[in-house]
């Protein structure tokens, strides 16, 4: 063997071989039990072939799931990318206490979601109603987590608060790159603040804006602390995700095999998005 | 490091000559007293030494662990659906004839046989629990009014509790279990617990047979409080304990939590009045504690002489007094005022397991009631009964 080669092998040999035994073979495992009818538990199964898969499709349950995720990680994405963008323009600019402000908004990357759940469980069923009832507005004066129709509000709500810290700060990184004599031209040429941004900022921090598009969609697709911290799936299927429903029904409901092949097929689903989602906006930062 | 990660996992003989026995229980308020108990064993045992484990989410835990072949000597448990799988799986000693199971309610011992289908005994019934209305007795006395023993009485109670502009039933519903504890009294009284059986084997549905469960629930939810969906179980204890409501639908486990938020408040109990012949209504009892011991524990002997020290008239009776439970021991009394008026039905057998234990998990029963309540649609709710049993039957 080479001797200048040896170290990378060094260094490679030993992450594959624990990315193998950690991630892919547990991976290869859960796609093998997904082909039987293993209850999670006690020696005997059997082999049903496709009779899981079969079943997911004609489960009302996994279909809901899939619904109430997704529109979540749509809404969650699209308010995480405004609200960050707008707080890290904020703190880009010359303002006091510049640093001390980076600092607050990036305290809820800090706190741990379940912690901040708690809190905000509180909130929503012992704080809220209170200011509601007070200030007479009736949609506040209950619990809307308690409620089929409105508690996916609140969990998103949760939700962009702690992921807006993070990408605020990769706006930020992104918004650093960009030289300040290309503001300084597009002053003496006479733009407004408006423009600047879309000719200038905007198409400047493409790729950030692509990384944090991929970011929040894949982390808000696999959203599962929240919603036990928040609601456990609840009223009813209301609030439950993909990945809480894998939990629920594959450690507490026993059908281990039978979740296996719910998220053999939600890995594929996500991947699929996520290479979509960079090809499609890495085009457009080609193209500009 | 290896080596000690191995060694703290296996049981058995260790250094100090003693028979390690792990004890393995899923009930979080019983650990001190658990805790209090094995200290008391360890120093009159000079050969065996018990160690309790009570991980968070002791179920789950415990599934997982069986997956490894990790199986502790000792686990204890409520009698549920996960109980019943387990024991088909074969993981537990078969007890049938073991003489620690001759001072426990052969009614207990019958519950566990419906349970799993079985004719094997695999667990020793310990402590149970029961499932009815709690009241303030303050309040009612304030108001003069009867404990209700019939549905048109309770439902009369409510409506005069109402009209004095007080709230009836302090609901606790953003919980989805907490929505199962009316099902429960309601479907065991008003339908039986034969019904799992005969639904198993697809001769009966839930169409047929739960209306009148589903009418009676609904009704209930016209005496709540505002925000039905919106306080959990902590909130709702915490409420009840400061008098906010007259009454509470209820397990006997929330005693000992109502009473750390208000030591003085003076709680009575009385079964849930299903139906309109007073003599006829049984009470919801299931066993909230079991013990079972792994099937392949080389240590079976020391597991059941621990098992027989915590089944002692003195040690059970400290355990039901601290945990607000009933005996699963007979002759051994629960003598906590709060449930003196449930003691005549255990006495007399007029008892009856709680029917979700007969439903399979992954049906999830709470979610499907708590969403019923909310959209208030009977027909909608039986079919999703039906349609979720036999979706998950088919599964298996």
């Amino acid at each position: 063997m080479n001797k200048r080669i040896a170290p990378y092998y060094w260094m490679t040999v030993p992450a594959v071989v624990l990315f193998f035994v950690f991630m892919t073979l547990p991976a290869l495992q859960g796609i093998y039990y997904s082909f039987t009818n293993y209850n999670g538990f006690g020696k005997d199964y059997d082999f049903v072939g496709f009779k899981n898969y079969f079943n997911l499709f004609q489960d009302d349950n996994v279909g809901n799931a899939y619904w109430f995720t997704f529109k979540f990680a749509i809404v969650v994405t699209i308010l995480t990318n405004i609200l960050s963008l707008l707080i890290a323009l904020g703190l880009n600019a010359k303002i006091k206490f510049r640093n001390f402000f980076r600092g607050i908004y990036f305290l809820p990357n800090i706190l741990s979601v379940l912690i901040v759940g708690y809190i905000f469980n509180y909130l929503f069923s012992n704080v809220f109603p209170i200011w509601g009832q007070n200030l007479g507005i009736n949609a506040l004066s209950t619990n809307i987590l308690g409620s089929e129709s409105l508690a996916w509000i609140g969990i998103v709500i949760v939700a962009v608060w702690q992921s807006v810290a993070l990408n605020t700060i990769l706006y930020l990184a992104g918004l650093q790159t960009i030289p300040t004599t290309l503001y300084e031209a597009s002053n003496l040429d006479g733009a407004g603040k408006w423009r600047e941004f879309w000719s200038i900022t905007f198409p400047l921090i493409a790729p950030f804006f692509t990384i944090n598009m991929v970011l929040a969609m894949k982390n808000s697709l696999m959203v599962f602390d929240q919603i036990v911290a928040l609601t456990n799936g609840g009223p009813g299927r209301a609030t439950q995700s993909i990945s809480h429903l894998i939990y629920t029904g594959g450690f507490e409901g026993g059908e281990y095999a039978y979740q296996s092949a719910n998220s053999v097929i939600y890995f594929i689903v996500i991947a699929v998005i996520s290479i979509l989602q960079i090809r499609f906006l890495q085009r457009r930062e080609m193209d500009l | 490091m290896m080596a000690v990660l191995l060694s703290s996992c296996t049981s058995g003989d260790s250094a100090n000559g003693k028979v390690q026995i792990e004890f393995f229980q899923n009930k979080p308020e019983a650990k001190t007293t658990f805790d209090e108990l094995i200290k008391t064993f360890n120093a009159e045992h000079d050969d065996i030494q018990v160690t309790q484990v009570n991980p968070p989410d002791a179920e789950t835990v415990l599934k997982t662990r069986v997956v490894k072949n990790d199986i502790p000597d000792i686990m204890a448990m409520g009698a549920t659906d996960t109980y019943s799988i387990l024991a088909q799986s074969d993981i537990f000693t078969d007890l049938t004839d073991s003489t620690l199971l001759q001072t426990i309610d052969p009614n207990y011992i019958q519950m566990l046989n419906d349970l799993t289908g079985m004719d094997e005994v695999t667990g020793i019934p310990y402590a149970t629990n029961a499932n009815g209305i709690m009241y303030n007795k303050t309040l009612f006395k304030e108001m003069g009014l009867d404990v209700p023993k019939t549905w048109d009485e309770l439902i009369a109670t409510a409506q005069k509790i109402k009209d004095a502009g007080e709230i009836p039933f302090y609901f606790t519903y953003k919980d989805d279990w907490q929505t199962s504890l009316p099902f429960n009294a309601l479907a065991s009284n008003l339908v039986g617990i034969d019904f799992y059986q005969e639904r198993r084997d697809n001769k009966v549905t839930f169409k047929e047979k739960y209306r009148e469960v589903a009418e009676k629930q609904l009704e209930l939810m016209k005496y709540g409080h505002g925000d039905n969906f919106g306080k959990a179980y902590s909130d709702g204890n915490r409420a009840f304990a400061n008098g906010e409501a007259f009454m509470y639908i209820q397990g006997t486990w929330a005693i000992s939590e109502i009473r750390k938020a208000n030591p003085n408040v003076d709680i009575g109990f009385f079964p849930f009045p299903t139906g309109n012949d007073a003599s006829e209504i049984k009470l919801v009892n299931g066993i909230d504690s079991l013990f079972t011991i792994a099937a392949d524990t080389p240590n079976r002997e020391q597991a059941e002489t621990f098992i027989a020290f915590l089944l002692e008239p003195e040690n059970i009776g400290r355990y039901i007094d601290e945990q607000t439970l009933f005996s699963a021991v007979e002759g051994v009394k629960q003598d906590d005022p709060a449930v003196q008026e449930l003691m005549p039905y255990i006495e007399q057998g007029k008892v009856i397991d709680f029917p979700d234990h007969y439903i399979p998990a992954a049906v999830q029963l709470n979610s499907i009631v708590q969403s019923f309540l909310q959209n208030q649609n009977i027909d909608n709710y039986l079919d999703t009964l039906d349609k979720e049993w036999d979706k998950v039957a088919n599964r298996r």
